[in-house]
């Protein structure tokens, strides 16, 4: 049993035989148990003997010990062959190996035998670990030196690293260095890759027990000899396959050889040597050749996207070239490769515009050009760009160029917003049934196209037009099909830029009401229209029609229902004005005098004209006018479409009625209804041909007054940032004028980009109006008054 | 929104008035409405009193069409103005901003 008492203890003896036992441990050679007691006790009695305590005698024998001990092993690794050859198949690894193995596995029993040296020795002076990290330069360089104790296994290392692998230090690099080249391509035997593996490693586990750098051993020896060798390693690769290949053949194989690459540090080098084997192959066979890549960008995103033969190839190359260049992002490298990305979309899309095409479905086209560019781009990117943001964005960028049509005349207003408006008219028309679902989808094509659209406002503009058309004439497909259209576009673009567009879509709801109420109203009171009656009501200022109301003496079938209508309405309302459109009100006549019965669909004026024959077969053009009170241009527009369907005639100084008399006095002609009236179609439909666009007044059909819909949108722009800087101030109270401007317009974004001067003259009016102030004292900050 | 259940079809009648040239059968009116108004401007926010107030405008309220808060006031001197800017405007002083007679409401929009 052991003593645990303090005694009187001779060193020279007691440490002779522990010696003796430490060169068994150290050796690898087997220990008794009970001699491995008996020792595990001398180094407790050394440690605590009395008077003096041995312990530091006792550390600084086993050091003298362990220290000879590793030159001997020297000796035995160096052996006698050359050191400087750098052979790694002389055997010195071999040896290095076998000797680290045995003395590692030997130092490791070695520290259990003096655990009673480690921990109440040791432990109690040695420096803490915070100390290590935080404390004085002196501590924290030199954790192995050797004015500190270590515990015994800590020493043997160091001991280790100092007798041994020092003087070795070269020879060890030079060998694992050529070893490892030689791995690349060949492959080595299992057994001398663990050799080499372990060796690499024993300078891993060497510092292990370090706080400070544990891999510096291994970097020194190891990591950054095998680098820099690899390094040119690799530029001679890379220089070799562009010199022997295209740039396909390149980076196909630089691929492969950054994957062999990592896979060959996976199997040798310590877990945390990836990224920096990543790196300076990336550095050596990919970043020193950018130039070379950055040349075939255009050339490989031109063929990927055309459909020759090679636009497959192409594909794969430009993934390959993405993954090269990815991890370079951060220089820059990718780049060249995001702008000629742009380059060939912008490119692609402006050929697919100027396609020919038929000129009446521009507008077709137009948006068909625009979704095959989004969808072929969007494909190919997220296919070989892994649709990453830079490249999404730039083809934003490229549809927005192309979408917008910058390029052709610097100045010239797109004709975007037009073509879209249209597109969209001709899907919400009534149309052949069971093609609901497909113009569903085409809406929704017609969505992406609108959110590249810079004038969103413009866009509205047409937009309302076409919708007021479609409601007043009842022309829609679907009532559905229309409000979700509103709705779709509201989310995208906003309350505020679909306001108008709801209320009209409300009148015409309320306008269905308002005819039920009154046709209550008329059975009520035992009233009747004589006639079939339909009214819409529209608010003013909602819709896009102007002020054109041509004033009319409507004839007596159609005064009775106005009157009984307006008595109506006055009482259901107050304070309202009703005004007739006539220009827009259509009638329908059933001719008595042919042999065949006609339905005539006509304006009012038209209706009223015809009307005047009940009494006459002809009267003079000019009576006729001033019955009618049709003024100016409003006689011509509504007379011809009569004279174009034959079912009146003209005669005497003949057309006094065309268009092009310019003569102030008025038609100086007959107008004659034409008795022998004969149509191939029982329907005859008259139109009349639209006011002049300055008056406003085309809700009529057909083209609408082009250009007018951008000068218009000057006034709407001005109403909206008004009501954006009061919202705005309303919240923030008080707000310096360049984060005003900032707000407002990234609030206008979602319709079109206001100028800052036009923001100032708005600030300026609103200063006016006394909704804002410049904050006293200030120069550039305003405050809202409430 | 068509208006075939208003449609009275009096086909039948047709073969015994022969001396009429013409039938009206139907007649599809469209009519405008505004507020009855000397000015369609507020002289007190300066937007058309067709639009709602420059305040409503700035709320954005989501699903009302913005109209229906936003009424017409008429005073005794028959100066009209948004409802939303007048009331704001008597709290201050409660005379007309453009006769300066003592404000009353005559009317309101509806
Ligand atoms: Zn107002
Ligand atoms: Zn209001
Ligand atoms: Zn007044």
């Amino acid at each position: 049993m052991m003593s645990l008492k303090p005694r009187n203890v001779d060193f020279q003896e007691t440490w002779a035989n522990l010696k003796e036992t430490v060169a068994g441990v150290v050796g690898l050679r087997a220990v008794e148990r009970a001699v491995w007691n008996t020792r595990f006790s001398d180094v407790y009695a050394l440690c605590v003997a009395h008077p003096e305590p041995l312990a530091d005698r006792l550390y600084d024998e086993t050091r003298n010990f362990l220290e000879e001990h590793v030159s001997g092993l020297l000796q035995r690794v160096r052996g006698t062959a050359p050191l400087e050859n750098n052979d790694h198949n002389d055997g010195l690894l071999t040896r290095y190996v076998t000797a680290w193995r045995e003395y590692s596995q030997g130092v490791a029993y070695l520290n259990s035998l003096y655990s009673y040296l480690n921990l109440q020795h040791i432990k109690r002076q040695k420096v803490s670990d915070a100390e290590i990290i935080y404390g004085s330069a002196a501590t924290a360089c030199s954790p192995d030196q050797d004015s500190r104790q270590l515990e015994v296994g800590e020493l043997g290392l160091v001991i280790w690293e100092r007798v041994l692998i020092t003087p070795l230090a070269s020879a060890l690099t030079g060998r694992i260095v050529s070893a490892l080249s030689e791995a690349r391509s060949h492959p080595p035997d299992p057994t001398s890759a663990d050799i080499l593996r372990q060796a690499i490693h024993s300078t891993v586990d060497v510092q292990a027990f370090r706080v400070r750098a544990p891999l510096a051993l291994y970097q020194q020896l190891v990591l950054e000899p095998y680098l820099s060798a690899a390094s040119g390693h690799h530029a001679q690769f890379a220089a070799e396959l562009l010199h022997h290949g295209d740039i396909s053949h390149y980076m196909k194989h630089v691929l492969e050889g950054l994957e062999r690459e990592i896979a060959l540090g996976g199997r040798f080098l310590h877990a945390s040597s990836t990224e920096a084997v990543r790196a300076c192959y990336e550095r050596a066979a990919v970043a020193a050749h950018l130039p070379a890549l950055h040349a075939e960008t255009e050339r490989l995103l031109r063929e990927a996207c055309d459909d020759g033969p090679r636009a497959d190839q192409r594909r794969s190359d430009l993934k390959r070239m993405y993954a090269l260049l990815k991890p370079l992002a951060c220089a820059g490298a990718l780049r060249p490769l995001v702008e000629q990305a742009h380059a060939q979309a912008a490119r692609d899309g402006r050929a697919l515009l100027a396609a020919p095409h038929a000129r009446d479905e521009a507008h077709i086209h137009f948006v068909n050009s625009m979704l095959a560019l989004h969808g072929k781009y969007s494909k190919l990117f997220g296919e070989v760009f892994d649709g990453a943001q830079a490249f999404i964005g730039a083809l934003d960028k490229a549809c927005s160029e192309v979408v917008n049509g910058r390029a052709a005349e610097a100045g010239a207003a797109s004709r975007a917003p037009e073509l879209l408006a249209r597109y969209c008219d001709a899907l919400l028309r009534r149309r052949g049934a069971g093609a609901e679902q497909e113009a569903d989808d085409k809406l929704a094509g017609a969505i992406v196209v609108f959110k590249y659209v810079c004038d969103k406002d413009v866009f509205q503009k047409y937009y309302a037009r076409a919708l007021a058309r479609r409601l007043i004439h009842q022309l829609s497909a679907s009532m559905e099909q229309e409000e979700s259209m509103i709705n779709r576009l509201k989310a995208a673009c906003g309350y505020e830029f679909t306001n108008k567009l709801h209320r009209m879509f409300t009148d015409v709801t309320v306008s269905a009401d308002l005819n039920a109420k009154f046709q209550q109203h008329l059975r009520e009171n035992n009233l009747s229209t004589n006639t079939g009656f339909f009214i819409q009501v529209l608010q003013a200022g909602a819709w896009p029609l102007g002020g054109a109301m041509a004033p009319l003496a409507p004839p007596a079938q159609l005064e009775r229902p106005a009157r009984l209508f307006e008595a109506f309405y006055r009482a259901s309302f107050s304070g309202r004005r009703l005004a007739w459109l006539h220009h827009l009100c259509t009638g329908e006549l059933r001719t008595r005098y042919t042999t065949r019965v006609y339905h005539i669909s006509a304006t009012t004026p038209q209706c009223a004209l015809l009307l005047c024959f009940e009494t006459v077969d002809s009267a003079p053009a000019r009576e006729l006018r001033e019955s009618l009170q049709l003024a100016g241009d409003a006689w011509p527009r509504h007379v011809r479409p009569l004279l174009d369907a034959g079912l009146l005639l003209a005669s005497g100084d003949g057309e006094g009625s065309a268009p092009d008399s310019g003569d102030d006095d008025g038609p100086h002609g007959t107008l004659t209804l034409n008795l022998n009236f004969s149509c191939k179609r029982t329907k005859v439909r008259l139109t009349c041909a639209n006011a002049p666009a300055q008056q406003g007044g085309s809700g009529g059909g057909g083209a609408s007054g082009e250009g007018n819909e951008v000068t218009h949108c000057d006034d709407d722009r001005k109403m909206y940032l008004q009501a954006a800087l009061v919202r705005i101030m309303k919240q923030r109270k008080v707000l310096r004028h360049t984060e005003l401007i900032q707000e407002v317009v990234s609030q206008a974004r979602g319709s079109f980009a206001p100028s800052v001067a036009m923001i100032k003259k708005c600030i300026e009016a609103l200063i006016d109006k006394q909704y804002l102030e410049r904050a006293p004292g200030t120069l550039d900050t305003y405050s809202y008054l409430a | 929104m068509s208006g075939e259940d208003c449609d009275v079809d009096r086909g039948d009648n047709d073969g015994q008035k022969s001396d009429k040239m013409f039938t009206l059968k139907k007649w599809n009116a469209v009519a405008m409405w505004s507020w009855d108004v000397e000015c369609d401007t507020c002289a007190i926010c300066r937007v058309q009193v067709m639009d709602a107030c420059l305040r409503c405008q700035g709320e954005s309220k989501k699903d009302s069409y913005g109209k229906q808060d936003c009424v017409v006031v008429w005073g005794e001197c028959n100066h009209s103005f948004h409802f939303c800017c007048m009331s704001l405007w008597v709290k201050q002083n409660n005379r007309c901003p453009l006769c300066q007679q003592e404000w009353s409401i005559q009317r309101m929009g509806k």
